[in-house]
């Protein structure tokens, strides 16, 4: 049986080192999907990506099978988005992700491991659109 | 129109329905099963399926950028999920601004379920046009 402490060990390695890179190109057919799955009608995003829509292009959280052997389940903690450049249709974005952090809390409902992802999209320009930082628990 | 202090941001109902939730799965990519098969949500300890968390940051950028339009540009903007909101229940997103700096604004912006208690909790940074 492998003990949490080895499982948080093995999270912390992991640190800072950035997983493959995903690449995708922001199509009108997925950003029309994607805001009418949040309801929002507004006409703008027929050609702009609306605030949350860089989720939809690479994982925000890889859910890492390692991190699986804890707990039961996944909690998103929270989510940071930091915007530099608009998003726009036909914008080709490479999306690069790494654990930023791990730790473990122990709260009045048992232990918790966080594990703060983040990832950094870049267009095709080499120009970066956006920062998200992501908690993601495992319970 | 100034924008000052203490200004509150209109607010926006959502009636999230489960069809919903599985639209969301398909549009984000996320098909984590809590969000979709009730059997799944209850055996890791939950009522039923839930919101996905980005959904309600979805929710919460549409009023943000709903009452901004092209008045300014989104800088950044971080939600904190305390809480699980299930489908068929009402969500209302809320926000005020909370200080405003030369160009700049923060917003507090909160997702509010059935009963009022806030499941969801952010700020936004904006920086408006001159």
């Amino acid at each position: 049986m492998t003990t949490t402490a080895s499982i948080v060990d093995r999270l912390r390695a992991r640190i800072g080192k950035d997983g493959p890179s995903t690449e995708a190109t922001v199509e009108a057919g997925h950003l029309k999907r994607f805001v009418e799955a949040i309801g929002d009608p507004n006409a703008r995003w027929a050609s702009e990506a609306p605030p949350t829509f860089l989720v939809a292009l690479a994982s925000a959280s890889a859910h890492l099978e390692e991190a699986e052997e804890y707990g039961k389940g996944w909690l998103n903690g929270g989510n940071r988005f930091e915007y530099f450049e608009p998003v726009k249709v036909g914008d080709r974005i490479t999306a690069t992700g790494r654990v930023a952090d791990v730790y473990e809390k122990t709260g009045s409902s048992g232990s918790l491991l966080f594990i703060i992802f983040e990832t950094d999209y870049v267009n095709q320009d080499g120009r970066s659109v956006a920062r998200l930082r992501g908690t993601m628990i495992r319970r | 129109m100034t924008i000052k202090v203490g200004d509150e941001i209109p607010e926006l109902v959502k009636h999230p329905t489960t069809r919903q939730l599985v639209q969301y799965a398909g549009a984000q990519g996320d098909f984590y099963e809590i969000h979709y098969d009730q059997a799944f949500a209850q055996s890791v300890g939950l009522p039923g399926v839930i919101l996905h968390g980005l959904l309600k940051a979805g929710f919460l950028g549409q009023l943000v950028t709903d009452w901004l339009g092209d008045r300014g540009t989104l800088k950044s903007f971080e939600v904190s999920y305390r809480g699980i909101d299930q489908p068929g229940r009402l969500y209302t997103c809320r926000g005020r601004v909370t200080k405003v700096d030369g160009d700049q604004v923060e917003l507090e912006v909160w997702g509010e379920d059935s009963t009022g208690n806030r499941t969801t909790v952010g700020t936004a940074t904006l920086a408006m046009k001159g």
